[in-house]
């Protein structure tokens, strides 16, 4: 509250200017005040996926904001070490500054930036239009100034010891009009998406974007450092050609040599000139042209009631016309409640925002994981395959067992819900065996995670090693199942979309992890010893599918007995 | 001999036969953590009737339903639904009840129909009757229109239309309503009054559960109003008039659950202005 407290006391010094012209500075303080008390209370944008419902409230978050965009700024820091050339540098850290500073408004846009909240609560109220207006530029200029200092902090005190005062002060002098060029870029942004696409729509892609910045932040920390080959970026120079000046970045890293190196050549003045006219112009343009329209779309988002269609040509009266699940449903599943569960999990985890948001993420980790796996192998990885060498065997088994990971990680979050008050329908209908909802759900989860990534790396495989490593392939996937159904059986004591995340059940959880990380291991040690014996393979081969057949039949007949978890009011 | 019995059954009216209650509570406690909400609730429901269940805020009526629907099972004492111990068969006594929950709490990815399709394979109806009995009763409420939308997109009303439909799907004998009208529509709202009245006149028992005293007093063959736990008042609205003086039944309700004059609370609050 101290940091809110010391943004506020700072801009609203000069009360009595603010008085002189119209504003209401009682207002203007209380309208403040309350907004960051409600930022103070949402989670970071950083960490908005993984919010909870019935969580602790949520405190200090302005701290938590301020101390993710530091640690997130000392990745900035690479940029200044990268190149000999200032240019190259300053354009590689706007680069990231723009990138980063973007992805993170981004989902803060409807809450903060553009706060719809305000035309229901504040506008009703007789409060007049300056101070409205006011306190709404002062909220944002705080908002962003919470992301933006913490960020550049660790860049500027690399380039104070590198450059020295007057390179922190150009620095100092840039930041503001990349920050309003950003805003631009995102409002611009906006407007694009809700023109060519429904509201609905809008917030899947939202949803999409967070989800795909989560994986490039992390992937970006997990593999440029690998990656990197200091020896040849050393001398690397961006071109600093007319083409460059297409390029936002190089605006602002021009304006910086021009300032600081007092370069006079034709590119770095355009640049220059480019960095005070496009910041300027582009929030003319956003007053001028988007902002008129934009709360009006933006109230669509907030409180739609155009419906969306899931497939209107699905007329109720061709119910006969089988639906993809529904052909994989029938294929897979039992007549009655397992197919109801296998259906009703797959919408569901085609459809929720918020399972898309838990589960999609962390399985782009494990991509990335996956990247690395294959980057650290050496380059002749696919003649290693293809005679199965020791280190071509490893990687093969590697692939096969690492995508338990994806699959355990939508297992582990079918169990929740925003929506778990829904699952009502689960505990008053008649089901008889609770178990069968929840082998639909199981195998509705296994046919949509890991059957792709299994296709796709059996062709890899007989591609690569032949058809002779089909029986591995098989044994393979056997085992994979079998942990699958052993985490099903042991994780699930509860109805799928059941439960909030708030609450833990003690019971199984020690298990649940060992089986989770440890049976893989084990499996894939055992796999290893034997990859090379055929009838061993065969015969171990036979086991496993002896042993899936009967813990999916475990959890096929789970009663309601073994549900440790009620219904949750 | 048959024959005799048969015409004997036949012609002996139908209400001179002892009829077993359909719904029956027996001393039946509930405690949240160290708080009591149920305090040795005794019901005795026989088939058939409407029964209006009253009473304020955090009285007991929620966790009676949620009992009574098996979404709680951890309670003392003993619950039977045509004639079967809850806690012995649930599953049996949830075949026979029908229930619309108070909050419209859906999994609302879905539509209707996938949602409604779901429910009728969990209630065994074949596919070709529960299609078209889903397309009739999301026709007569007027959502024929969004039957294949998504429900995130619904307001309040329309989902809890759906939740009425999922509730009387598979024809069942007992009907629970808890608040079935919050959030519908004026025309909705006939059209649901006017449904408890049919479906009582087909034999069903209703349950119906609401803070909205006007259409418990018309609605209800028998009124339950029930306070800290308790039941504290068991009759038809005639009966309770005669009880309390001839009052309104939210006069009645006031008079016997309120802890202070509700018309000094209201003064109260407008001295607070002075």
């Amino acid at each position: 509250m101290f940091i809110n407290n010391f943004f506020l006391f700072l801009l609203l010094l000069p009360k009595s200017i603010y008085e002189k012209m119209g504003v209401n500075t009682h207002h203007l303080k209380a309208i403040l005040t309350t907004k960051l008390m409600m930022d103070e209370r949402r989670p970071p944008s950083i960490q908005q996926r993984q919010k909870k419902k019935n969580a602790k409230p949520i405190k200090w978050a302005t701290l938590g904001t301020m101390i993710m965009s530091a640690l997130l700024g000392l990745f900035f820091i690479i940029s200044f070490f990268i190149s000999n050339d200032t240019v190259t540098q300053f354009f590689l850290f706007f680069t990231f500054f723009i990138f980063l500073l973007a992805s993170t408004l981004i989902t803060d846009f409807t809450n903060v930036l553009i706060d719809i909240r305000d035309n229901a609560i504040i506008l009703p109220k007789p409060i007049n239009d300056k101070t409205f207006l006011l306190a709404r530029l002062f909220h944002i200029i705080i908002h962003v100034s919470k992301l933006v200092l913490p960020m550049t902090l660790p860049s500027l005190i690399t380039v104070g010891i590198k450059y020295g005062s007057w390179g922190v002060v150009t620095l100092i002098l840039l930041i503001p009009p990349v920050t309003l060029f950003t805003i631009f870029l995102i409002n611009a942004l906006y407007i694009l998406i809700l023109k060519v696409s429904t509201p609905e729509k809008f917030k899947n892609i939202i949803s999409y974007f967070q989800i795909v910045f989560a994986i490039v932040i992390y992937g970006s920390y997990q593999i440029v450092p690998r990656m990197i080959n200091m020896s040849v970026l050393e001398n690397y120079r961006f071109p600093q050609t007319s083409i460059s000046l297409l390029a936002p970045p190089f605006w602002f890293a021009g304006s910086w040599e021009f300032l600081y190196h007092h370069n006079y050549s034709i590119i770095i003045i355009c640049a220059f000139i480019l960095s005070i006219i496009m910041p300027a112009l582009s929030i003319w343009i956003v007053i001028k042209y988007f902002a008129p329209s934009f709360n009006q779309k933006l109230a669509m988002i907030s409180g739609s009631d155009t419906a969306e269609s899931v497939n209107q040509s699905k007329a109720i009266a061709s119910s006969t016309k089988k639906t993809f699940a529904e052909i994989l449903a029938n294929l897979f599943t039992k007549k009655g409640a397992e197919r109801m569960g296998f259906l009703h999990a797959w919408y569901i985890t085609a459809r929720s925002r918020d399972f898309k948001m838990r589960v999609y993420p962390a399985i782009g980790y494990l991509l990335v994981y996956m990247v690395i796996m294959i980057l650290r192998s050496r380059k002749d990885m696919l003649q290693e395959l293809q005679n199965q060498t020791t280190s071509g065997k490893f990687l093969f088994l590697g692939g096969i067992y690492f995508i338990s990971f994806v699959i355990m990680q939508a297992l582990s979050q079918i169990k929740y819900s925003d929506k778990y008050k829904a699952s009502f329908l689960f505990y008053t209908t008649p089901i008889s065996v609770p178990g069968q909802v929840i082998s639909g759900a199981v195998k509705s989860s296994i046919i949509k995670f890991y059957l792709p990534l299994a296709v796709l790396i059996s062709l890899f495989g007989i591609l690569f090693m032949g058809i002779q490593i089909l029986p591995n392939l098989l044994l393979g996937m056997s085992n994979q199942l079998c942990i699958c159904f052993l985490i099903a059986y042991v994780g699930f004591v509860e109805m799928p979309f059941s439960r909030t995340e708030s609450i833990t059940v003690k019971s199984g959880g020690f298990i649940r992890g060992l089986i989770s990380m440890l049976i893989p291991f084990i499996l894939a040690t055992v796999h290893y010893l034997i990859f090379d014996y055929t009838v061993a393979v065969l015969i171990l081969l036979a086991l496993s599918m002896i042993a899936v057949w009967l813990v999916a039949g475990s959890v096929y007949n789970k009663n309601w007995t073994d549900l440790k978890v009620g219904y949750q009011d | 001999m048959i024959q005799n019995l048969s015409s004997f059954i036949y012609i002996y009216p139908y209400y001179l036969i002892p009829m077993e209650p359909i719904i029956e509570l027996k001393g039946v406690f509930k405690n949240y953590g160290e708080k009591p909400v149920l305090k040795g609730i005794n019901l005795s429901i026989d088939a058939g009737q409407v029964i209006g269940y009253i009473g304020p805020n955090g009285a007991g009526k929620s966790t009676t339903v949620k009992i009574l629907c098996g979404l709680i099972s951890d309670y003392d004492g003993k619950v039977t639904v045509a004639g079967i111990d809850l806690k012995e068969d649930p599953v049996a006594v949830k075949r026979k009840i029908g229930y619309v929950p108070e909050l419209a709490e859906l999994y609302d990815v879905l539509t209707p129909v996938e949602f409604l399709g779901l429910m009728a394979e969990l209630y065994d109806i074949p596919k070709i009757v529960a299609t078209e009995r889903i397309h009739k009763m999301l026709t007569a409420f007027g959502l024929e229109a969004n039957m294949n939308n998504r429900m995130d997109t619904f307001s309040k009303g329309m989902k809890q239309k759906v939740l009425i439909t999922s509730g009387l799907l598979h024809n069942p004998d007992i009907i629970i309503l808890d608040e079935p009208l919050s959030g519908l529509d004026a025309n909705s709202v006939i059209i649901v009054k006017d449904l408890i009245s049919k479906l009582a006149k087909d034999g069903k028992t209703i349950f119906y559960c609401s803070h909205m005293m006007d259409v418990v007093e018309k609605v209800s063959d028998r009124i339950i109003l029930i306070n800290e736990g308790q039941v504290i008042a068991d009759g038809s609205f005639t009966e309770l008039q005669a009880q309390q003086g001839n009052e309104s039944l939210e006069k009645i309700f006031a008079h016997l659950t309120a802890t202070s004059s509700l018309g000094e609370a209201a003064n109260d609050l407008m001295k607070a202005f002075d």
